[in-house]
């Protein structure tokens, strides 16, 4: 197969890459620039595990041509806290949403994405934004509150959440 | 007990920052220099002659590394319980997914197209997939040496069953069925395998058993179980599913045939075909009571299914015979268990592990004796309940049981008698009880509790060595959290390490609801002896007693005058001084008071402590179509003492999540032989829709032989969520569950039929 030269803006840095044009992000991202920290649960679209966001956008790295990302903004869950980690990260962990871990990346981007567009998401928007987002560990319910902590409602609502 | 500082707070997992980040190199991260990818061939037949194999065209493509098949194996019978397993099938194939032939290449690419250039040429052979026509006459046989496709056969009995039965004032008596479900751990079975120059294996991979899987390795791979190494990296999940798997070996054999280190990582749909379900079981049921409904006799019959080979099904069908009489005063029961091998997927261990399926069972049947005897569910366990201090039918000593506060505080939660008595139509509300182990005696015959190595370096970094397997529940934060305690430190001074046999303990692993107990009291011991160490530096610097120092927040100090404090970072730093750089080393073990079971009578005393719980399910069915949603969740656990209450409540919450799953979404389903729906595509898992708000209550009765009075939690999560959803749909419509999962369309037929709803 024929290489092609593209070009990935990942977590902020310039990347110039040779392959072959089947090659999907996920595997790009995790062999060739060595980002291990986006999963692959299914490969099929199915679970969200690898997801990563694409200009903002949640997609499934998995299903997403390395060459469609050519030119885009890629951030990975290693890029998520530019220094410290993200606040969300800080909810994941505090509040128990973190069982095996696996899941874990691709729904703290879907979530990021969904806190970028909207600042105070009620529940159902959290399930809506991660109902493609499969963890088998937790049951959500700590997902979903460590999510609703972070958006900026007031402290009394805060303490209302589960 | 004296004030605790560490143990029964919430602490986030210790490697919940590297989870968060994306640092964590789970298995399937792992990367050595001149690695390859290794693929399996599968059989396409659910039971097939191999005629032929060819592989010579895989072989000869430029980047193919290794080709392996039956004839590169020491071609040794093996097994974890029983031998009737080989690497590759050698004669023929006995399931769709069998392994057949491996590739190892330079990349994916290169090694999906040698596995397509393998020829193999089968000839089909009729096959069998329900373990009740297995079993008759005349059947397929899956192994021609197992007559009646029979792979074991349990029995128990005790008490006087014919007696009691027909004394009883009411019998019920039914048929049920539990069916295959896949554990669905988000990432898939994997193993990195490498040989050094020695021809010494190492595997990398997520494992709930790295001790035992060694020796059962050891003996496939014709080498003596020195020579093998296997390394538990951090992994994404296991509920049962990751003990031994023929993937481990198949990377060792390509890694010793390329001379190459070899990444196996099973795709999702290999994981589905041949990973370990659970083990489908028909059952039998008839179980009696007088009229003011305590039990007097439980008799069953339990058919499971173990697919092509034994894995542990035999032992998990022996389990869902039994287990369950602990949960309540039965003093007459009886039960006869086969486990049939079939020409599917072989089946093994899922939280519950047997349990989960004859809790199902039991508490349908409970409801149903409710019903007629006109007694309130949650009172009629309550009635029956095992309580602390008794022995049960099979002489299992129970320490301590909450039992009856989870039924009584559930139900307040729930709001149960009040929604119990208002009738919504086609709202229900229902309720299930269960018991479990903490660690299950008969499961590794020579022993069975826990052991750990503290140790603590100059700089008084604490490493803990522990041989379980934290699989993701947290475990190696629980460990930590019981070391600190002992030894007076904080958090962030204690490291766990990996679990490499090389290193550590040979701990039995994680499996039986067993971690927090049995590797807990071992690592408890294994800090008390470091403490201890340390303690006598202590006293000979503080100028008193060993017995009269004590440790809090890193400080030593004299109990009898507080005044000097020395760190504990000094006193390590002395120790290692004084002893010429060896570090403190504590170790420990943990030996429970159990017994193993007469095997006769199965009289002993399997665990030295027995988690109980109730859970209530609220649930509304359309009556439309005929789809269940849970509405509401609430599970009492009695948990001894939760060391983490946030991990605790995460278990718990995880666990009826998959319940739920089991209950009302995930089923293996096959055609023709072949398994139709083995992607995440077709078989759909719980998504944050499905599952409702879970209210958790922790009941902590402080057992006696627990680490700081805990217990175990993994699978009494689950167990119970089966029946509390089932009997809220009888509540809902009248309609008895009695094979699993719903089915939407069957529960509205039955609806219909019913006439009426029974709620109007
Ligand atoms: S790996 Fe991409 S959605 Fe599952
Ligand atoms: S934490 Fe394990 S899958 Fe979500």
């Amino acid at each position: 197969m024929k290489h092609v030269r593209i070009h990935l803006v990942v977590n902020g840095e310039d990347y110039s890459l040779f392959i072959t044009p089947n090659r999907v992000l996920l595997d790009v991202l995790r062999e060739d620039l060595e980002l291990t920290g986006t999963k692959e649960g299914c490969g099929l679209g199915k679970c969200g595990a690898c997801t990563v966001l694409l200009d903002g956008r949640p997609v499934h790295a998995c299903l997403t041509l390395a060459l469609q990302a050519d030119g885009c903004q890629i951030t990975t869950i290693e890029g998520i806290g530019e220094k410290e980690v993200h606040p969300l990260q800080e909810a994941f962990i505090d509040k128990g949403a973190i069982q095996c871990g696996f899941c874990t990346p691709g729904m703290i981007n879907t979530a990021k994405a969904l806190l970028d567009a909207n600042a105070n998401p009620s529940e159902d928007e959290i399930k809506q934004a991660i109902a493609g987002n499969l963890c088998r560990c937790t049951g959500y319910n700590k997902i979903v509150d460590a999510i609703h902590s972070c958006g900026c409602q007031s402290e009394k609502e805060k303490g209302e959440v589960r | 007990m004296s004030q605790l500082d560490i143990v029964g707070k919430s602490f986030p997992q210790i490697a919940a920052r590297e989870k968060a980040t994306g640092e964590t190199k789970f298995v399937t991260d792992l990367v050595l220099p001149r690695m390859l990818c290794g693929q399996v061939l599968r059989s396409p037949y659910p039971h097939a002659k191999i005629i032929s194999i060819d592989t010579a065209k895989a072989a000869a493509l430029p980047g193919v590394k290794a080709v392996v098949t039956f004839q590169d194996t020491p071609k040794i019978k093996f097994g974890p319980r029983s031998e009737d397993w080989t690497i590759f099938a050698s004669d023929k194939t006995r399931f769709h997914g069998d392994e057949v032939a491996a590739v190892a290449a330079v990349d994916a690419d290169i090694a999906e197209q040698a596995l397509e250039l393998i020829r193999v040429e089968y000839k089909e052979l009729p096959y069998i997939i329900s373990p009740l026509d297995a079993m008759k006459q005349g059947a397929p046989l899956v192994h021609e040496d197992k007559p009646g496709n029979i792979g074991a056969e349990f029995k128990v009995e005790a008490g006087d069953v014919d007696r009691a039965m027909d004394d009883s004032y009411v019998v019920y008596e039914d048929h049920f069925y539990t069916n295959q479900v896949y554990q669905a751990y988000m990432e898939p079975m994997s193993a990195l395998a490498d040989v050094d120059l020695s021809g010494r294996v190492s595997i990398w991979t997520g494992t709930q058993i790295p001790n035992m899987m060694r020796m059962t390795y050891a003996k496939a791979l014709g080498m003596s179980p020195d020579n093998l190494r296997i390394v538990v990296p951090e992994y994404g999940g296991a509920f049962g599913g990751k003990m031994e798997n023929n993937i481990h070996l198949i990377a060792a054999v390509l890694a010793q045939k390329s001379g190459r280190p070899v990444k196996l990582v099973n795709t999702r749909h290999d994981d589905f075909l041949a990973g370990n379900p659970r083990v489908p079981m028909h059952f039998d049921i008839k179980i009696g009571a007088t009229q003011d409904g305590i039990l007097t006799a439980k008799d069953v019959k339990v058919v499971g299914a173990a697919g092509a080979r034994l894995v542990y099904s035999q032992v998990i069908v022996a389990t869902a015979c039994y287990r369950v009489d602990s949960l309540y005063r039965l003093k007459n029961v009886r039960a006869k268990g086969y486990t049939v091998y079939t020409n599917s997927v072989p089946t093994a261990c899922f939280r519950g592990f047997g349990n989960s399926q004859s809790t199902f069972v039991l508490e349908s049947a409970l409801d149903e004796l409710a019903i007629q005897l006109k007694i309130d569910p949650a009172e009629l366990r309550i009635k029956n309940g095992m309580g602390s201090n008794e022995t049960s039918v099979h002489g299992w000593k129970i320490g301590s049981s909450g039992l009856r506060e989870c039924v009584t505080k559930a139900s307040k939660a729930a709001n149960w008698s009040q929604k119990k008595n208002n009738k919504t139509p086609f709202k229900g509300i229902g309720l299930a009880c269960c018991n479990h182990v903490s660690g299950n005696r008969p499961f590794a015959r020579e022993f069975d509790g826990g052991s750990g190595i503290v140790r603590v370096g100059k700089d008084g970094r604490i490493t803990v060595f522990h041989g379980e397997s934290d699989m993701g529940q947290g475990q190696n934060t629980t460990f930590a959290q019981i070391v600190a305690e002992r030894l007076g430190v904080t958090m962030d001074m204690v490291n766990v390490a990996q679990v490499d046999t090389d290193i550590s303990p040979f701990g039995l692993g994680s499996f039986a609801t067993r971690g927090t107990l049995m590797g807990g009291n071992g690592v408890l011991a294994a800090a008390k002896d470091a403490y201890d160490q340390m303690a006598d530096i202590a006293a000979d610097m503080l100028n008193t007693k060993a017995a009269d120092v004590a440790c809090r927040k890193a400080m030593f100090f004299s109990k009898s005058s507080s005044e000097t404090k020395i760190s504990f970072q000094d006193i390590a730093s002395e120790a290692t001084i004084r002893h010429h750089g060896a570090p403190i080393v504590g170790t420990g073990f943990y030996k429970p008071p159990t017994e193993l079971p007469d095997p006769d009578t199965k009289k002993g005393n399997i665990s030295p402590a027995y988690p109980f719980g109730c859970q209530i399910a609220e649930v509304e069915v359309d009556p439309d179509t005929g789809q269940v949603s849970v509405t509401n969740f609430v599970a009492a656990h009695d948990v001894g003492r939760a060391i983490n209450p946030m991990a605790t409540v995460g278990q718990i919450q995880g666990g009826i999540a998959q319940g739920l799953g089991w209950t009302l979404m995930e089923n293996m389903a096959y055609e023709d032989g072949k398994m139709i729906n083995a992607d995440f595509v077709d078989y759909i898992v719980p998504s944050c829709f499905d599952i409702p708000d879970i209210k958790a209550i922790l009941v902590e009765p402080i057992e006696p032989n627990g680490p700081y009075g805990a217990k175990g939690i993994g699978e009494p999560a689950l167990n119970p969520t089966m029946a509390a959803i089932t009997n809220a749909i009888y509540d809902a419509t009248g309609v008895r569950i009695k094979e699993l999962p719903v089915n939407p369309q069957k529960l509205l037929a039955q609806i219909q039929k019913l006439g009426k709803h029974v709620k109007e």
